[in-house]
């Protein structure tokens, strides 16, 4: 065995201590320095006070939040940047709020009326949008590690998920206040008369990843899932990084083992228990689809009320009947004997049901060796399901029947699994199924010839038991109807109605009513909605003892805890019970010092490419001190104040003076302030990965705008999904779910898209605290060669040259550069791209190869491409600036 | 007139360094990197890894015992507070099932690897691995990431930060799978976790392009690309001349890059140009995905500067439920590849002096049991899953030669002498390429993060 490692003694060698706190625990355990009473509790933990702004009146502030800011630039030695051109800040400030460019017409109406009065209309319309929601379900969807698929080694697919990431859409797209928000994803379920929506709500804490590997234990997964449950709501609404509590007290935060474990009791409750059908599971249907149920269930009680019987088509139809039993009767068809051959085995179900083997291709030969067997006679008695086995594999039937006249006749099959039926060598019925045999479960009608007619039956079987069921009748009338038919004179009683419902049922004059309730039953059926995994509380006889797991082992469980929240953050209301919903209501109550900080501090850094804490997920005394304490709480506090509303929050920033300054700057200024802690400059970074793709189709024109709904498939290389047991494949839109917006790519834990990986979206196996932004070759040679970027540099090669109204071709580079970066070119880039246009169409002229490849064949339109894929590869189109 | 196709050939990128401008601040941010890295012994790792768990017990661990209780009851106290992913009721022990060769300093191996045998005068043979999981994933998880769940950088990525790049025209980190199937653990094991993202390992691929996107676009000819570069270039030099944002000039260093990537990968995986002798060798036929291929593409890639050439060969998941995955016709099926091609790249190595500095390991992500598992009443012989003891092999780059460490029980369950946990590796892995895997650590989550978690003890054991 290894030697025993000491596994607390061993956790890491300190690293330098944050700079401006003593941390807690350190504290504590050391006497030499003062009692921790004494000290003024660690900054994130003080309860949050609206400060007041800084009195100022130099006429730069546009918001309180400016006159923070404008006291920090001050402490250091710095003065406001110049406002950002108008058309600029458009840019800006829609990517920003939308994650989707503005058009050229946007920026021209605002560049008319650059006021106030008219950037906040700008505003209030961007944050109104569908967009808006979609933009900021992707900045939640991170934070939720939102998977379309389980993780781990099988990574199944979780093709419903979407419902909930339609539910983040929705909740962005209604401002619901963050609270709210809150309460519906953590405890949903737990709420008073909770709707579907709410409990859908809960499939946040459903992200986490499943096992279903072969000998796993599930209790382990479980309980993984759990500790991500605790660890997740942790870092994102508290900002506290807590994983490593779970094995040993926390080295430098206040958090003792224990009180891990009591988080975890919180989420210790509820039934789903690494299942591999991530059950429980809600039905959820849309609210589209709840109102389009209703449109049908009317549609559907109109159509049954056309389906009545009338007395004279009915009269005539009972006579046809009485024809056809009489001709039946008169024929007296007798059945000579079943023969069979097989099973013949073949690879798989499939081709064994579809191959030709000697009896279809040479017709039946009861005397010879057919597939290197005999046929062998059976004296099976109809009207009874008959077995035998054999996985992959096929057995033919066959009989004659001989009738004595010409007449109608239904045959009748039930067949284990696929099913192919010859009449007379006519295929009259071919049905690849999976199922068991039971009777009467396919119907054929067929014509008797006078003398002998041959049937032929072909059942293969996938696996398990094997075998078919066989009937013939007249007609489809059963027993009751057939009797009252024989009876003369009109029908009456019991078998009137007997036949009134095969009338009914059969009917020809009637063929268009029953297909039209048939369709409408169809679609009804389609409106049931996904079934989403979701949390569930167990019933209290069934709920859980939650134990300390000695140094985060769950087979050692150590002393029996109970739901509550650490000692050093303020208690949950007394008299409360210690359940998910509490401790929801708890996470965004006024008390709560973290929650508005952290997600302000969020906000914040989606539009500053930064926090004003850096470490967006660490609170703690390991992270970073916030650049700007006043100007954090102050965000925090508007955002309590406002009633928790995001839209609000976000709306104060952009409109500030701090959010519209000029992003140039010289090199001085960035040595002075590399990573712009102190705001002396407005800020530019590299677009997510969402984005990137978003814009290029959006200025092509190419994106479609539709919201929500399944995830789609855009194009990705080939390969990408080779997956270990599953036979899932990736099926390229070739609709316009092509040119989705990001959101809705379907994301695979595995495999994610290469190209969101390349610009730096994450698998998505744990939360996603803060995404990196790297800057690397693989991103050029995706600009370059992915087609996701070269579609829309066709497209857009093929608007310059259709737009009306353009003299010439500095005319439109010019429209092609405002196309998509929103400005005019200088002369000197005009000049640059004409040069490199006229050497690609001196070069395409000739080489009608790549000409077809890049345009159709058309190589003025291909220099064109060339040229609008440059403008979709530049710095500045990657970049919010 | 301007020639942008030769001036992008030629352009120097930020000449040796290989890190993007915001890099540096940004470890300096998050990272505790040795200013000073320890004296290395390697320069470059090729690891290859043989997905599924190879029985290394019928490989390198001969069992007398074994073969003497063939089909007899294995002892009560394997049973003992153990659990097994297959295995159910109480098993019977099974010996081996192939002969044994003495190979080089008198080492017994499988009959099957008659070639390798002839290595193992500059192998380092371990016969005491421990594990602390007995499934896939999370064993693969534990041995290229330090835990058991996704999430960490791999070996790699952590080597990748810590050492960086030798070749500006290639990435540090590269991936190459054979077998015809992801590991178990997907991706995830090639990941770089919270490191930057450029650390994460790149799969060369066999199949359409060897990286993804780096074939230019129909349309696009190389001098095309060329001239699309340099206006793109100088456009961005537009931008960067107006706006001074320093990661504009890190990204036209990007595209130049990447446009000699565009080049230099292409050449780097021409398996064709390699002559006729090599590939008789190896037994490698350019254009399949093989792991004969795998190994002659690593020693290109660890000769063009290459740091973590990551192989997975897949199929060595030796159950016993059918003939695809049992000890009689699946096993001698990978042997005859492994042998030849894991020896060809020992010899290659050898004779081009490259041995010295690069660090070969083969190995799988635990053992196998010494009982047959017989799955359902299975005919075919195989083995379960098995965490407490398995071999691998070590060569080069300053690891011992002609050595067998450590030792397992008389029917190959526990380990008896000298245990080496797969943190033991990873901790002696770092030190051969001259870092401290204590030093090397990432803040992320609030606490500094290494390879080799809280755990791992460099083993001089190991080192010549």
């Amino acid at each position: 065995m290894p030697p025993p490692r000491p596994i607390v003694a061993a956790v890491l060698r300190p690293y330098p201590i944050a700079r401006c706190v003593v941390p807690f625990a350190l504290a504590a355990a050391s006497p030499a320095q003062a009692p921790a009473a004494a000290r003024a509790p660690h900054w994130s933990y003080q309860r949050l006070e609206r400060p007041t702004p800084p009195a100022r009146d130099d006429g730069w502030d546009r918001s309180p939040l400016d006159a923070f800011v404008r006291r920090t630039q001050q402490q250091h030695g710095l003065t406001p940047a110049p406002a950002v051109a108008p058309a600029a800040w458009l840019r800006r400030v829609t990517l920003d709020l939308t994650g989707l460019p503005p058009t050229p017409a946007e920026v021209e109406a605002y560049v008319a009326d650059p006021s106030a009065a008219a950037a906040a209309r700008v505003v209030d319309r961007l944050l109104a949008s569908d967009a808006a929601a979609e933009r900021w379900a992707m900045w939640w969807l991170d934070l939720a590690r939102y998977a379309d698929s389980q993780g781990y080694e099988k990574d199944l697919l979780r093709p419903t998920m979407w419902r909930y990431r339609d539910w983040v859409i929705d909740a962005f797209r209604r401002d619901l206040p963050f609270d709210q928000f809150t309460i519906e994803q953590l405890a949903g379920d737990l709420l008073p008369q909770a709707t579907v929506d709410q409990r859908v709500a809960t499939a946040f804490h459903r992200q986490t990843m499943g096992n279903t590997e072969g000998g796993t234990d599930d209790e382990e997964f479980r309980v993984a899932a759990v500790i991500d449950r605790v660890d997740t709501t942790m870092s994102v609404w508290m900002g506290t990084t807590i994983g490593c509590v779970q094995c040993h007290e926390h080295k430098y935060d206040p958090f003792p083992h224990r009180e891990f474990y009591e988080l975890f009791a919180f989420f210790d409750q509820t039934a789903d228990a690494d299942r591999d059908d991530d059950a429980p599971l809600l039905r959820a249907p849309t609210l589209r689809q709840q109102a389009m149920a209703k449109v049908l269930e009317l549609e559907l009680t109109r159509l049954r009320q056309q389906l009545v019987v009338e007395a004279e088509p009915f009269a005539a139809w009972c006579a046809q009947q009485r024809r056809a039993q009489a001709d039946f009767a008169a024929a007296a068809p007798r059945l000579g004997p079943w023969h069979a051959l097989g099973p013949i085995v073949v690879g798989d179900f499939h081709t064994a049901h579809t191959a030709a083997f000697a009896p279809e291709r040479e017709g039946v030969r009861l005397d010879n060796e057919q597939e290197g067997q005999r046929w062998q006679r059976r004296d099976d008695q109809d009207g009874v399901v008959h077995e035998w086995r054999g996985d992959n594999s096929v057995v033919y039937l066959h009989r004659t029947l001989h009738a004595a006249s010409a007449a109608q006749a239904l045959l009748s099959f039930g067949s284990d699994d696929a099913i192919k039926v010859w009449w007379n060598g006519e295929l009259v019925l071919d049905h690849e199924v999976g199922r068991a045999a039971l009777p009467d479960q396919e119907r054929v009608p067929v014509s008797l010839r006078e003398g002998d007619n041959t049937l032929l039956l072909k059942i293969t079987n996938g696996n398990g038991p094997s075998g078919y069921w066989f009937g013939l009748r007249a007609t489809a009338l059963a027993g009751g109807a057939v009797a009252a038919l024989a009876v003369e004179g009109a029908p009456a009683g019991t078998g009137l109605l007997a036949l009134q419902q095969q009338y009914l049922a059969t009917a020809p004059a009637l063929a268009a009513v029953r297909e039209a309730i048939a369709a409408a039953e169809r679609e009804l059926d389609a409106q049931v909605g996904p079934e989403v995994p979701v949390l569930q509380e167990l019933p209290a006889d069934r709920r859980r003892v939650t134990h300390v797991h000695r140094r985060g082992n769950f087979r050692d469980p150590g002393e029996v805890v109970t739901a509550d929240v650490p000692k050093v953050w303020p208690p949950l209301p007394a008299g409360a019970p210690h359940d998910r919903l509490t401790f929801a209501r708890w996470l965004v109550s006024r008390d709560n010092p973290l929650t508005a900080r952290v997600i302000g501090n969020r906000l914040w850094s989606e539009l500053f490419g930064a926090g004003i804490v850096t470490t967006l997920e660490d609170f703690g005394t390991q992270g970073e001190p916030p650049s700007d304490p006043a100007l954090l709480d102050w965000l925090a506090a508007e955002l309590v104040d406002s009633g928790w509303s995001l839209r609000h929050l976000l709306r104060t920033i952009v409109l500030s003076a701090t959010y519209g300054q000029s992003s140039a700057a010289s090199a001085a200024a960035r040595e002075h302030d590399p990573d712009n802690r102190w705001l002396g400059r407005g800020p530019s970074f590299r677009l997510g990965a969402e984005m990137v793709r978003d814009q290029a189709l959006a200025v092509a024109g190419l994106l479609t705008r539709t919201v929500g709904g399944p995830s789609v498939m855009p194009p990705q290389p080939d390969g990408v999904w080779m997956q270990i047991y599953s036979g899932e494949r990736w099926q390229t839109a070739t609709g316009p779910d092509r040119w989705r917006r990001s959101l809705y790519t379907f994301w695979r834990r595995t495999s994610p898209h290469p190209a969101m990986l390349v610009f730096d979206a994450q698998s998505r196996e744990a939360c996603v605290l803060r995404r990196q932004r790297t800057n690397t070759p693989l991103q050029s040679l995706v600009l370059w060669n992915d087609p996701q970027f070269l579609e829309p540099a066709a497209e857009l090669a093929r608007r310059v040259l259709a737009e009306p109204g353009l003299a010439d071709d500095a005319a439109r580079v010019a429209w092609l550069w405002r196309q998509c970066l929103l400005r005019q070119p200088t002369a000197r880039e005009t000049a640059r791209l004409l040069e490199l246009l006229a050497s690609e169409r001196g070069q395409l002229a000739s080489d009608t190869k790549a000409a077809a490849a890049l345009a159709g064949g058309d190589p003025g339109r291909a220099a064109w491409t060339v040229l609008a894929s440059v403008v979709l590869s530049l710095d500045e189109f990657v970049t919010r600036t | 007139m301007r020639d942008p196709f030769h001036a992008l050939c030629r352009r120097r990128f930020l000449a040796g360094s290989g890190l993007s401008l915001g890099a540096i601040t940004l470890r300096q941010l998050h990272g505790d990197l040795p200013t000073r890295p320890l004296a290395p012994r390697a320069k470059n790792v090729i690891y290859l890894h043989m997905e599924g768990a190879p029985p290394t017990l019928d490989m390198f661990d001969r069992k007398p015992q074994l073969d003497r209780f063939d089909k007899k009851p294995c002892p009560d106290e394997f049973l003992q507070r153990e659990r097994f992913a297959f295995i159910k009721g109480h098993p019977l022990l099974l010996g081996h099932q192939h002969g044994w060769i003495r190979g080089q300093n008198g080492i017994e191996v499988c009959e099957l690897f008659p070639h390798l045998a002839q290595q193992l005068g500059d192998c380092t043979l371990v016969r005491s691995m421990v594990t602390d999981q007995f499934n896939h994933a999370p064993a693969e998880h534990l041995l290229f990431s330090g835990a058991p769940r996704p999430g960490r950088p791999s070996m790699g990525a952590w080597l990748s930060y810590g050492l960086g790049s030798e070749n500006q025209n290639l990435p540090a980190f590269v991936v190459l799978l054979s077998g015809g199937s992801l590991p178990s653990a997907g991706k995830a094991l090639w990941s770089a976790g919270f490191l930057p993202s450029r650390h994460q390992g790149v799969e060369f691929r066999t199949v359409g392009d060897p990286v993804a996107y780096l074939e230019d676009a129909p349309g696009f000819d190389r001098r095309r690309r060329a001239r699309f570069v340099a206006a793109l270039n100088d456009l961005n030099h537009e931008h960067e001349a107006n706006h001074g944002d320093p990661e504009t000039t890190a990204r036209i260093a990007q595209n130049e890059l990447a446009f000699r990537m565009q080049a230099s990968v292409p050449a780097a995986v021409d398996l064709a140009s390699e002559p006729a002798e090599v590939h008789t060798l190896y037994g490698s036929t350019p254009g399949q995905a093989s792991l004969a291929n795998n190994c002659l593409l690593a020693r290109r890639l660890v000769e063009r500067g290459v740091r973590f050439v990551q192989l997975f060969d897949s199929g060595w998941d030796m159950h016993g439920t059918g003939p695809g995955d049992d000890l009689m016709t699946q096993f001698p099926k990978k042997a005859r590849q492994l042998d030849r091609a894991l020896s060809a790249l020992l010899v290659d190595l050898r004779r081009r002096g490259m041995l010295e500095d690069t660090l070969v390991v083969w190995g799988g992500e635990f053992g196998r049991t010494p009982m047959n598992e017989a799955r359902n009443g299975s005919t075919f012989l195989g083995r379960d899953h098995h965490p407490h003891c398995f071999s691998m092999l070590l060569a080069g780059g300053g690891t011992k030669r002609g050595a067998v460490v450590g030792a397992t029980d008389e029917l190959g369950y526990r380990v008896t002498d000298t245990p080496i946990h797969v943190h033991d590796l990873q901790a002696t892995l770092l030190y051969l390429l001259g870092l401290d895997h204590e030093r090397l650590t990432w803040k992320f989550q609030g606490r500094a993060f290494r390879l080799t978690d809280v755990h791992g003890v460099v083993r001089r054991e190991l080192m010549a």
